[in-house]
């Protein structure tokens, strides 16, 4: 209909125009008078006249410039003009319609474009190491602020800031007092809304801990539980347990986590009440909907101060089985009694029940209604440490009909029980073939809960297993201090004094303050000491340092998210894995009409050589090194028959090619890609249906 | 041979006329004015007072106000601080808009500051304004709201990322197109077109504030209490504050470009700038104070695009209508852009400072057709490059240089012409103040952020002098020989007129 609208312009608007100035209207009809009068004895020399006029004895009136509407009527409608007019003009109207249908076709073919949590690496922040402002030894939220352009610098853009509710156990926060405060070791929520003003000023993101599981037996809602006040009375786990000789039996054989029974009897109420974790620790009861009810009530605070997502931790410890049976043990022979640990029982009746996935999809829901803004999609992930059942862990990512956690983290690289390029291998693998179509992965090499990649696996390999995390598909997650390397604190300085609770302290030493500077106390705190020792090797590893030396970790983590960020394919390309045997891991990165390639040999055992065209023949001879983890050799082409790398040494080489790996029959299976693009090098976009 | 021809020819024809109609000279002229009317102002032929001040808050609203009232917010971070400046620059605005009333009325010609700057000033000002608003100002603020306009356009369809340049680019090269079209084919449809959108302008204009009412009346005062309270104030702050604020009334010496075609211009000027701006400064105050009932200033600071914001938060099932209709007004403000353009290629033509041609009008279609087509031309190859935004913010230090020569151009007029008529006067102190503002408003940017960028802007208008000399003053034989086979050949191709060819 557009088309004939503006088809039918021109004539009712010269219609209109007329009759409009009636003067000229006069004129025109006037001149029409003239011109066909005058045509009779003109026209058969008149489109000469362009051409050639001296020829014409007779011409009576010339165009010239300025000519008044009189001459130039005479002249105007010469088939030499009119027809040029009306073909530009048509030219011009089809030439709107082409871009009008060209900004169609192009919006329609467009891919989704990748959301913030997709865009770039998540920076994960332990706040109370990260940095203090006030002296006190402890790190808190305006710390946090001072340091963003640190998180900048490193081409970051969402930051996740471990739990900081307010809590009494001066470790995690894992039990919170209050989940609508903020504890006064990290500030006040003034300090809070600054930080996440000036986050936000910065165009980063920011994602919080959240763990509904359970409260701190100090919360307002466990004392108003244990006397039976109200709504309260069934916001926790209550059963009655029998007391013989002086000592409560439990319903069950349900151990918590931390070992021993996961019942607490409680002299007020004189019930035994259900704990997952420390006996400080009360499971919330999500079988009540106002337990529910509560938990939306307090996403929707925080998403209502601007927080992007959350990190849902330990969920699937949500419900439990309400008949109470026992679980099985693992070893059938031991005897009830003698079960304490954890390990020692299938946790069949305790762990991811029926209904769990419902209530974390109307958390989601609640972050929906959050998600309308334009830009302001709101993040959930989810935060369980599933380490044999992987199936378990895909559930989290939802179904196509109904959406759950955008991703539900993926700890693959950190719980590797030894390292080779096979065990990469298997680790990437198992992600990437269990998870569900459509979906984006992630993948994290440290963690709060684990020894940093250098105490674990050895300083020699940090670099190589940045380079393997940033160039892998999907969001990475960079655990604070694994930029510059930092190790463990060695754990005999981590003692009882710094924790109320037993068990987190074998998680301490991978916590030890973050390393800024060569200064006293690392330039964590102005104050005399922090509350964990500072690693004794700040002098070397530390971000100063290390910012003013290209071949540093900090300097190649720097230049891999630039890379990153840079390079489509390493942003959505096909990941295929081409090579892996004990010491290599080899994959490649392209994308579809894109020539350029990126095939990474990453080291994860000892030195080795490797013939890379053997696997892939249609490989160029030669290939250039676009970044290595020696940062001299950055640049150089090496043959791909012979590819030499040390130990712990990454390559991420490029090359061109115009049979990428992943249309190759021998690579079906080995391939994978999330949010397919295709790239058109002619209008330099992406588009899908390719 | 052919001159005495066409002379005879001409004879006959003003013969004919005669003979034909009884009328002669005196109503020949009248049909001029009528057909000049027609396309310098398309609200139909009563130029009255209603249809200037609609005019005025027409031209002034753009698309600002709903995506980035946050300029003068992020300089003075309180409300209380930020409403007061948005209503003293609206008493800026309009203290500046009765300086030009008072030369609109003093010299009756349509042109906005370029009659003026002639006058006072002599062709050679005159000559660098219509030269930077000519070939900078003018089309590539055309340009930008279409590109703005594309952008918002296509917004919608790539939730969390930017839509790519292509898309972008297409869909501003249609909208100027189209726009170009529509307004050298027929000043009517030109006019339906402006004032659909003004409407749908105003509509949302209306809803936002009737909610925001709504909501205030609910009892949603919080972001008002100690609206004062960690505000920012100092001399650097509110200068950018008020240099931020007195863009989005960018707009208020419009009335000026067609003076001429005012119906009793004494009267209604003045009033209709008196009027319309405190109308405008009413709407951007109550505005931001319905922003403010829903956001606070900090969520006000980092939301992308304001007005969305709020229809989410406020309209929602129905918040779609905020990113249509501030597309439509985008739109809208395009249109009207390229109109006023047209006019000033026009009078700027009719002075022989650029090609004649531009000042010539469509016999057909009674619409200054090849003044538009260049600024369509123009504006096209503004959008080409890469990122021509920076390169133009720079240029839009040149604009606050010709408001502040305008209305220097009045105070020396005081002396130097002392015969003029002058209907309006306004008090000295007020052409002084607005004198003094703008080069503070020069000279902000500068000082704040000095850039080597400036410096190429003010070498590109004093480069105008060098054509001047060349073009204008010299009149080199050879320009005339090029350029009238030129002239000609586009005249037929186009068939346009000069218009004063009529009046002879």
């Amino acid at each position: 209909t557009v088309e004939v609208e503006a088809r039918s312009l021109p004539m009712e608007l010269s219609e209109k125009g007329g009759v409009q100035n009636n003067g000229f209207v006069q004129n025109e009809d006037f001149e029409d008078k003239e011109t066909a009068t005058s045509s009779q004895e003109e026209t058969p020399k008149t489109c000469s006249v362009d051409v050639d006029p001296v020829a014409v004895e007779e011409t009576v009136l010339k165009p010239y410039a300025g000519m008044p509407k009189e001459v130039l009527l005479q002249f105007s409608s010469q088939a030499c003009y009119r027809v040029t007019r009306e073909i530009l003009f048509w030219l011009v109207i089809a030439g709107s319609m082409v871009l009008v249908c060209a900004t169609i076709a192009i919006i329609a073919l467009s891919p989704k474009c990748l959301d913030w949590w997709q865009a770039g690496p998540i920076y994960q922040i332990y706040p109370r190491s990260f940095k203090d402002s006030n002296m006190d030894g402890n790190g808190d939220l305006k710390g946090i602020q001072e340091k963003l352009d640190h998180i900048t610098y490193l081409n970051i853009k969402t930051i996740w800031i471990t739990s900081f509710f307010k809590s009494p156990l001066k470790d995690l926060g894992y039990g919170a007092e209050d989940f609508y405060d903020i504890d006064p070791i990290f500030g006040s929520m003034t300090d809070f809304e600054n930080l996440i003003a000036a986050i936000h000023d910065k165009g980063l993101k920011v994602i919080m801990d959240l763990i509904p599981n359970h409260t701190s037996d100090k919360h307002r809602w466990f004392q108003l539980s244990r006397n039976r006040t109200g709504k309260y009375t069934d916001y926790y786990i209550w059963q009655d347990c029998r007391q013989a000789a002086g000592s409560v039996i439990p319903p069950n054989n349900w151990v918590s986590v931390f070992g021993n029974s996961s019942w607490q009897f409680d002299e007020v109420r004189k019930q035994c009440y259900f704990h997952q974790f420390g006996k400080e620790q009360p499971d919330l009861n999500f079988r009540n909907p106002a337990v529910q009810q509560e938990i939306r009530d307090i996403i929707k605070f925080w998403l209502g101060k601007g927080v992007d997502g959350f990190s849902f931790g330990t969920v699937k410890f949500l419900l439990e089985a309400t008949h109470l049976r026992d679980e099985p043990p693992v070893n059938k022979s031991q005897n009830g009694e003698n079960i304490r640990a954890y390990s020692q029982l299938y946790h069949d009746y305790t762990t991811t029940q029926v209904g769990l996935h419902d209530i974390i999809r109307s958390f989601r829901h609640t972050m929906n209604e959050f998600s309308r803004e334009p830009g302001r999609y709101r993040f959930m992930g989810s935060d369980d440490d599933e380490k044999e059942d992987i199936e378990a862990t895909m559930m989290y990512y939802g179904t196509t009909f109904i959406q759950e956690a955008d991703f539900p983290f993926n700890f693959n690289l950190i719980n590797m029980k030894n390292l080779s390029g096979n065990s990469i291998f298997e680790a990437v693998n198992s992600w990437m073939k269990n998870m569900p179509a459509g979906k984006w992965p992630n993948w994290a090499v440290g963690s709060p809960n684990a020894a940093r990649i250098s105490t674990r696996i050895g300083k020699e390999y940090i670099n190589v297993m940045n380079m393997l995390l940033l160039t892998l598909p999907g969001t990475p997650v960079t655990y604070y201090g694994e930029e510059i390397g930092m190790e463990n604190i060695a754990s005999e300085n981590v003692s009882e004094e710094h924790v109320d609770s037993g068990p987190v302290v074998a998680t301490l030493p991978e916590k030890s303050p973050m390393q800024w500077d060569g200064r006293g106390n690392a330039g964590f705190t102005e104050g005399n000491s922090s509350w964990l020792p500072v690693n004794s090797n700040y002098e070397s590893v530390n971000v100063e340092i290390q910012s003013s030396w290209s071949n540093s970790t900090l300097g190649l983590y720097r230049a891999l998210t630039l890379l990153r960020s840079s390079e489509l394919p390493l942003n959505r390309g096909w990941m295929c894995h081409v090579w892996s045997d004990s010491d290599v891991f080899v994959f490649v990165r392209e994308l579809d009409g894109l020539h350029r390639a990126f095939m990474m040999v990453l080291n994860f055992g000892h030195q080795s050589t490797t013939d890379l065209q053997a696997v892939v023949p249609s490989l160029p001879s030669e290939a250039v090194i676009r970044l290595s983890t020696h940062f001299s050799n950055a640049g150089e082409v090496v043959n791909t028959k012979l590819i030499k790398t040390e130990m712990g040494e990454g390559l991420v080489l490029e090359y061109k090619t115009a049979k990428p790996v992943h249309t190759m029959e021998a690579f079906q299976g080995k391939c994978f890609v999330a949010e397919k693009a295709c790239y058109s090098k002619a209008l330099n976009l992406l588009y899908v249906n390719c | 041979m052919g001159e005495e021809n066409l002379k005879r020819r001409k004879g006959e024809d003003k013969g004919r006329e005669d003979r034909q109609s009884i009328q002669s000279h005196e109503p020949q002229t009248m049909n001029l004015q009528k057909q000049a009317n027609l396309f310098l102002f398309p609200f139909g032929p009563c130029v009255g007072l209603i249809s200037g001040i609609c005019m005025i808050v027409g031209t002034i609203i753009g698309s600002g106000i709903f995506v980035s009232p946050k300029s003068v917010l992020a300089n003075v971070e309180a409300v209380g601080p930020c409403l007061t400046i948005w209503a003293a620059c609206g008493v800026l605005a309009t203290l500046g808009a009765l300086c030009f009333a008072e030369l609109g009325t003093m010299i009756t010609k349509s042109g906005g500051e370029y009659p003026y700057l002639m006058e006072a000033f002599g062709p050679i000002p005159a000559f660098l304004f219509s030269w930077t608003s000519l070939l900078v100002t003018k089309p590539s603020s055309f340009a930008i709201i279409c590109l703005s306009f594309a952008e918002y356009a296509s917004a919608p369809f790539y939730p969390g990322c930017d839509p790519p340049q292509a898309v972008i680019k297409c869909l501003a090269a249609a909208a100027i197109v189209v726009i170009t079209i529509v307004n050298s084919l027929s000043v009517k449809l030109g006019s339906y077109l402006q004032n659909f959108l003004t409407a749908a302008k105003m509509i949302i204009v209306a809803v936002i504030i009737v909610s925001g009412i709504v909501l205030l009346a609910q009892g949603k005062t919080d972001n008002f209490k100690d609206s004062f309270k960690g505000s920012k104030i100092s001399v650097s702050s509110i200068s950018l504050a008020f240099y931020n604020g007195l863009w989005a009334y960018d707009g208020w010496n419009q009335l000026n470009y067609i003076t001429e075609e005012l119906k009793n211009p004494y009267r209604n000027l003045p009033l209709s700038i008196i009027i319309g701006i405190p109308l405008v400064t009413v709407c951007y105050v109550l505005i931001n104070v319905s922003y403010f009932t829903v956001m606070t200033s900090t969520e006000l600071l980092q939301s992308q695009a304001v007005a969305v914001t709020f229809g989410d938060r406020v309209l929602y099932p129905a918040s779609w209508i905020v990113p249509l209709f501030v597309v439509f007004s985008t739109l809208g403000s395009a249109n009207g852009t390229c109109f006023t353009a047209g006019r000033l290629v026009y009078v700027a033509g009719r002075e022989g400072h650029v090609l004649k041609i531009l000042s010539y009008i469509s016999v057909k279609h009674l619409t200054p057709a090849p003044a538009i087509i260049f600024y369509g031309i123009i504006a096209i190859i503004y959008i080409i490059p890469g990122d021509i935004d920076s390169l133009i913010n720079y240029f839009s230090f040149a604009v606050w240089i010709f408001y502040g020569l305008t209305v220097l151009a009045l105070i020396v007029m005081r002396f130097t012409r002392k015969e003029l008529k002058r209907p309006i006067k306004v008090p000295i102190i007020i052409p002084v103040i607005v004198t003094l503002v703008s080069i503070l408003l020069v000279l902000a940017p500068i000082i704040s952020a000095p850039e080597l960028a400036y410096l190429y802007c003010t070498l590109f208008i004093l480069s105008g002098l060098i054509v001047y000399a060349l073009f204008v003053h010299l009149k080199f034989s050879w320009a005339q020989k090029i350029s009238k086979p030129i002239t000609m050949h586009l005249q037929m191709l186009l068939e346009v007129v000069p218009e004063e060819e009529v009046t002879e």
